[in-house]
């Protein structure tokens, strides 16, 4: 089977913990606050002590993705399983933290580098298959997702997760200078989809409009950067619909395309 | 699992800026032994326990160029012109660049009071990359990878693929970093920055040194390429450690497994190798365990590959290393010399493969392997075929 199609999605967002919980207008629901944040769950045990909290928000989503799923960590654990992480920005506060020599420089400043997210993933679930990390916006998660597919196809992998964690709390008063480039609300988020070999073929081209769902996501989660895309999945799952699907995403003036049709 | 049979993707020309100078620099350098490590000079480093690195001196600076990482990107593309022309549509040429940092030295500016809008979006890593596009003209696919100091093998990786699916005609690919006191107080905090000289898989090696560059190849399918190319990418593959932060697996396996679904794509095994370029920052760690890694996967074989590292000529370029690396790899097979690892004089015991040393080795490799490990357990291999003269 060279095709493929969304097992899964996990949600963390803002609003709550499932696509769920999101609201039928962000704008609305934001009331004139320009960040909505997320508090990741703690997650226990000493080798989180100096995680950072987009790291937890990582760990988090994938954690709601496999309930979503109703599978356990094994049957994501080994080298069979890829991980392509996206983010335009999630990377910032742990920078800013750097910078500002807030955090312990030592031992803080591997978690400046956007590997971090992925690696304190790949190390909770024990993910040691191909690995991609891909730094935009939503434009990037559809590249994500594509890369997902390819290496689906290629047999590099049996399943891939395709994570995004966007944070805008600790930089917000930055955000607030780079208006040309985000819309407020600026809702924090993590989001992992699972991709795996099915019947939709994935047709991947420059978008020249949003489609439905992408308007949809923006409608209803606000501004979610890279983790755009993956609601917009969540939001068509969460109506009940599994089958082909056409996603977009725009970033930097560039929207990319990503469509699961019949072959 | 079943693997497909993928296209060999052809590097048809290289441009580059390094310590060194462009890429005829670049190569002169490496083949004379040149140590391009000096005391940095373009900000304080006094604070430091280490001053040093592989700092590009002279830069030639464009009035509306931006920050220093796309100064660099300009640079090297300049370079690249020079040697190839993107003779494709617009919308059909993309742009995919690795880097560690991106615009970091940017953020440092903003977050230290800087109010422009323009600093704070430049901040972001992926401005450099979407800079380069909105440069070259280029209106396809502009992807920013960070693979920590993989970026720039994960870069040439993900361009092929875009090549392969028709995404589309010719890409502009590499990786970049500079050197900046954000990076030097991490690396310092880290005591991974050596005092001595960078010397990979040396006994008396102590540490890494930083080093900034950029390094870009013209990829185009190869059925596309008339002819012209420097080499081709036959196979690339990317592996997480999954097991530490910062630190490299103690066993290699994301590296181990990196190098055999490579070798795997690009249908050769290891009596194919002629050449490695191997990642040799020259941390105690790393050289041992990918010295380890390289006997493990290629058995036998492993001992009797000529192996080196442009480290310790270049430091440690970050994003653009492994680009760097490829296109030495490239070279090496067009000027039927492999370069020597500088800095290398007293090797390991624990180091016991065929490290080029002390002068450069008449041969001319044809395939060649390229590897490279960075922070957050990102691993990634490419294999290489030069188009020998």
């Amino acid at each position: 089977m060279t095709g493929s199609e969304v097992a899964a999605v996990g949600v963390v967002t803002g609003w709550g913990r499932s696509a769920v919980a999101l609201p039928p207008d962000a704008v609305r629901a934001a009331a004139g606050r320009r960040v909505i944040a997320v508090e990741p769950p703690r997650t226990a045990g000493e080798r989180f002590r100096r995680a950072t909290r987009e790291c937890q928000l990582g760990v988090a989503a994938v954690e709601a993705l496999l309930r979503e799923a109703s599978l356990g960590p094994e049957a994501i654990r080994g080298d069979e399983t890829a991980l392509v992480y996206v983010t335009a920005a999630a990377y910032g506060s742990s920078n800013r933290a750097f910078i500002r020599a807030i955090a312990s420089s030592t031992l803080h400043f591997p978690y400046t580098a956007p590997s971090a997210v992925p690696a304190e993933v790949a190390i909770e679930f024990g993910l040691t298959g191909p690995y991609v990390i891909l730094i935009g916006g939503a434009a990037a998660t559809i590249d994500g997702l594509w890369q997902a597919t390819l290496l689906l196809r290629r047999g590099q992998c049996r399943r891939a997760l395709v994570l995004a964690v966007e944070t805008f709390a600790e930089c917000e008063d930055l955000w607030a200078r780079g208006r040309w480039l985000v819309r407020p609300p600026l809702v924090e988020s993590a989001a992992c989809a699972l991709v795996v070999p099915g019947p939709w073929r994935a047709t991947y081209a420059p978008a020249p409009a949003p489609s439905p769902l992408e308007a949809l996501a923006r409608a209803r989660a606000g501004e979610t950067l890279a983790c755009a895309p993956l609601i917009a999945l969540a939001l068509a799952r969460a109506a009940g619909d599994a089958g082909p699907v056409t996603l977009t995403g725009e970033w930097r003036g560039r929207r990319a395309g990503l469509a699961w049709e019949a072959h | 699992m079943v693997r497909l049979r993928t296209e060999p993707v052809a590097i048809v020309a290289a441009g580059v800026v390094t310590p060194l100078g462009d890429v005829d620099a670049f190569w002169s350098g490496l083949v004379t032994g040149t140590d391009a490590i000096s005391r940095i000079e373009r900000f304080p480093v006094d604070d430091l326990r280490v001053g040093l690195g592989g700092e590009i001196k002279k830069l030639k600076r464009e009035r509306r160029g931006g920050c220093r990482a796309s100064q660099l990107l300009f640079a090297a593309a300049d370079d690249l012109l020079a040697r190839a022309h993107l003779d494709a549509s617009p919308p059909r040429v993309g742009v995919v660049l690795g880097t560690a940092l991106g615009g970091v030295e940017e953020g440092e500016k903003a977050v230290a009071g800087d109010p422009s809008a323009r600093r704070t979006a430049a901040a972001l890593y992926d401005g450099p990359a979407h800079a380069l596009a909105r440069r070259l003209g280029c209106r396809g696919p502009a992807l920013t990878v960070s693979t920590a100091c993989a970026s720039g093998a994960t870069s040439l990786g993900v361009a092929a693929d875009l090549l392969r699916a028709d995404a589309a005609d010719l890409i502009v690919a590499g990786g970049y970093d500079i050197l900046c006191r954000f990076v030097m107080r991490g690396f310092d905090a880290l005591r991974s920055l050596t005092r001595d000289r960078v010397r990979p898989f040396d006994r008396r090696r102590s540490g890494l040194l930083l080093g900034e560059g950029a390094a870009l190849v013209l990829m185009a399918r190869d059925r596309d390429a008339r002819g012209r190319r420097l080499g081709r990418l036959l196979g690339h593959a990317s592996a997480g450690d999954g097991s530490h932060i910062a630190a490299p697996d103690p066993e290699g396996r994301g590296l181990a497994s990196a190098i055999r679904i490579a070798l795997a794509e690009a249908e050769v095994g290891p009596e194919d190798v002629d050449f490695v370029s191997a990642h040799g920052t020259a941390t105690p760690l790393n050289d041992r365990i990918e010295t380890a890694v390289l006997k493990r996967v290629l058995g036998a074989r492993a001992g009797l590959i000529p192996m080196n590292s442009i480290k310790g000529a270049l430091g440690h370029t970050m994003g653009a290393a492994a680009t760097l690396e490829a296109i030495m790899c490239l070279l090496a097979s067009r000027e039927g010399v492999v370069p020597h690892t500088v800095g290398l004089e007293e090797r390991d015991p624990e180091c016991d493969l065929d490290y080029v040393t002390t002068a450069p080795r008449a041969a001319r490799p044809r395939v060649s392997l390229s590897t490279s490990l960075g922070f957050g357990g990102c691993n990634a291999a490419l294999v290489l075929e030069g188009d020998a003269r």
